[in-house]
């Protein structure tokens, strides 16, 4: 439910928030690299400045992610090996097919594993959470602020062995879970659950529905 | 308040059926297995004495479940106090409710009972099944709920505004409605493979099935016509004397033969409306109109994909969906020629892949000479790949943004930009290839079969971009409007 004390003020400092906020967050650097229109008109409803304390710039994850990535994939090829190991004895193929394959899937799989990392990035803006990933299909999401229910950090055996930790956003969209962060430092995971919080507190806009 | 009295024998019969089945099961399989069967009547009479302890099991829990359920109605919520064992009570804030369903089935009606559900938004399942109420009890029920969520309180307001039909299901309109029930696609390709291979596939099978290739076509013919005809009594059954009401903010709807539905849909939690047209409705010029809320996850169970109206004159169904959600005259953008080139790739390479696939079941078990038939289907790729671009397209309007796709079965969904949850565009190595883009609109109203997200499919890669942003923009703009000026549809 919306909080009716904050709403005739923030509507009024819209305007102003708007020159200040877009003035504020126009970094050269990365003008190219996010997407055309991403300068926002922010969320109205927080004093600009204590938005913009809030919103980050293009972030990446930390390396180590690769690791994990890596992990998953070799575990992958391995069981497909060892499947296929078993399958090719009852044909007559040549058996040694199954090394080659396996191995060139390993050199696929973590080139695969290295682009993702490479591709994967993420920004909290002043209206929304902004993430784009995936390196055959390449994803960009944007994830309003008011639209967010609650947000989790989550740790798997692996990540807490590495000190990293997942960051998992949920709206009521039917994709719910579909905004998650993998890779964080534990550190920058809980700063950006603070953040994400606050912003979507501050951006509430009445019914979530 | 309690359940119908009649519950108790109703429930005793269904689940009673279900355990003697179970029983009888189980010993004729067991008894089979030991080999024993000559124990003849100590066998007979364990059988009567297993039956006559589940059934006295049965018919004490069914009547202990009856006595322990009860339900009210207070001045903010619904309670239900039930369990046996173990107890539970639950409490539903009436705003909270989205859907108000009730559904008989044939004995349900005989007996004069009905199920009532009630659907919220919250998790994934039905929040309360009321097993089962009087019928009166269960109409009852649905107009009590739907007043206090109107916040009006006992029945004391009698001035409240009639029940407007919306729409009713005419003779005419039944009999489209299993005219377009059946699925063009599915007859296309049966028809193609069965008349196509049948025959050959017969004759390798042996000289007794020679008849068959001379009848083949003929057969799938009769076959498909047969499943037509039966697909379409299934859906006039299941949509027989439709009659879509409505009263205040609420869309009320009543429909089927054998087993009756009626139910409720609360238009302040609309999320999107599709309109449905499959080829032969589009032929025919009618449309069918699908409402999701927040509530539903349409298709959760077959029986369930909830039309808010099943078939319609187009024109009509399209003043219906702009009663509920009042969007502008849309124009399509249509995603750009190149994209339309891809699809003519993507087809040819199907075609070549399945040719491929037939060659080589040939190869191995040498049954189908005529492999290479499906390439005749490369003579139709630029038409289909020019169908498939031309019915694909997008539009943005001041309040909605509006999506279209599929030939076969078209869907046009419209999301007013304050249903908007996350919005996405993605780009496959394929689409990047031609720079263009997709972009997916989240909404909380569950997609389910069939319904899925809006999506804008193919388009320029930069105005993917840019719609991206755009619909994300005109959410926020659209939720401080409304704040503005509070309770404009709400």
């Amino acid at each position: 439910m919306a909080d009716p004390v904050d709403d005739p003020a923030a509507t009024d400092a819209a305007p102003g928030a708007t020159d200040e906020a877009s003035g504020a967050d126009e970094p050269d650097a990365h003008g190219a690299e996010t997407a055309p229109g991403s300068e926002q008109s922010p969320q109205a409803t927080l004093d600009p400045d204590a938005i913009s304390e809030h919103t980050t710039d293009r972030r990446t994850l930390s390396a180590s992610v690769q690791l994990i990535w890596a992990v998953r994939v070799l575990f992958g090829v391995a069981v497909l090996g060892v499947l296929g190991g078993f399958a090719i004895g009852q044909t007559s193929l040549d058996p040694t097919l199954v090394p080659a394959v396996t191995g060139v899937l390993t050199v696929l799989g973590l080139v695969w594993v290295h682009l993702r990392y490479r591709v994967w990035s993420f920004r909290v803006r002043e209206d929304a959470l902004y993430l784009e990933r995936g390196v055959v299909t390449n994803v960009k999401t944007v994830a309003p602020h008011v639209r967010i229910q609650h947000v989790d950090t989550s740790r798997g055996p692996l990540e807490r062995a590495l000190g990293l930790s997942t960051l998992v956003v949920y709206t009521a969209g039917s994709r719910g879970a579909d905004v998650s962060i993998p890779g964080l430092t534990t550190e920058e995971a809980t700063d950006l659950q603070q953040r994400v919080k606050e912003l979507a507190i501050a951006a509430e806009g009445g019914d979530a529905l | 308040m309690k359940l119908d009295r009649r519950t108790i024998p109703y429930r005793i019969v269904e689940n009673g059926t279900r355990i003697v089945g179970i029983i009888i099961f189980s010993i004729v399989t067991s008894s089979a297995g030991s080999g024993s069967s000559g124990s003849g009547f100590f066998g007979l009479s364990v059988l009567v004495a297993l039956l006559t302890v589940g059934m006295a099991i049965t018919i004490a829990w069914e009547y202990a479940r009856f006595q322990r359920y009860s339900y009210e109605l207070t001045s903010d919520t619904f309670d239900i106090h039930s369990g046996v064992l173990s107890r539970r009570d639950r409490e539903i804030p009436y705003e909270r409710i989205q859907n108000v369903d009730i559904s008989q089935n044939i004995l349900q009606r005989f007996l004069d009972i009905a199920e009532v559900r009630l659907e919220t938004a919250g998790g994934s399942g039905t929040e309360a099944q009321l097993r089962y109420v009087s019928t009166g009890e269960a109409s009852r029920l649905q107009e009590a709920i739907s007043r206090r969520k109107r916040g009006a309180g006992d029945e004391a307001t009698e001035t409240e505004s009639e029940e407007a039909v919306l729409f009713e299901l005419s003779d005419r309109e039944h009999v489209i409605l299993g005219i377009i029930s059946a699925d063009l696609r599915l007859i296309g390709v049966l028809t193609v493979a069965i008349s196509a291979f049948a025959p050959q596939v017969a004759s390798q099978l042996g000289p007794e099935f020679e008849l068959v290739s001379v009848l083949g076509p003929a057969v799938a013919l009769a076959g498909i016509l047969l499943f037509w005809a039966a697909s379409g009594v299934l859906q006039i059954f299941r949509y027989y004397g439709f009659r879509l009401t409505r009263r205040e903010d609420e869309l009320r709807y009543e429909r089927g033969l054998l087993q009756r539905y009626s139910g409720t849909v609360p238009l302040s939690k609309v999320q999107t409306v599709t309109l449905r047209e499959n080829v032969l409705a589009r032929a025919l010029g009618y449309a069918s109109l699908t409402i999701q809320t927040a509530g539903y996850a349409p298709g959760q169970d077959g029986s369930r994909v909830e039309s808010a109206v099943p078939v319609a004159r187009r024109d009509r169904a399209l003043a219906l969906a702009r009663d509920v959600e009042p969007f502008d005259d849309v124009e399509f953008t249509r995603p750009p020629g190149r994209a339309r080139m891809r699809y003519a790739v993507r087809y040819t390479l199907v075609v070549l892949g399945l040719t491929a696939a037939l060659r080589v079941v040939h190869f191995f078990t040498d049954a189908l000479p005529r492999w290479y038939l499906p390439l005749a289907a490369l003579l139709v790729v630029p038409l289909a790949a020019h169908l498939t671009w031309k019915h694909r397209g997008y539009y943005v309007t001041d309040d909605h943004v509006v999506t279209r796709r599929g030939f076969w079965r078209r869907n046009t969904m419209v999301v007013p930009y304050d249903r908007v949850q996350t919005v996405f565009s993605s780009q496959t190595v394929f689409q990047r290839r031609r720079d263009l883009g997709t972009v997916t609109i989240d909404t909380a109203g569950s997609g389910g079969l069939g319904g899925g997200d809006a999506v804008a499919v193919d388009i320029d890669a930069g105005v993917a971009d840019r719609l991206r942003e755009d619909v994300a923009d005109r959410l926020q703009r659209s939720l401080r409007a409304r704040e503005r000026v509070p309770a404009t549809t709400d």
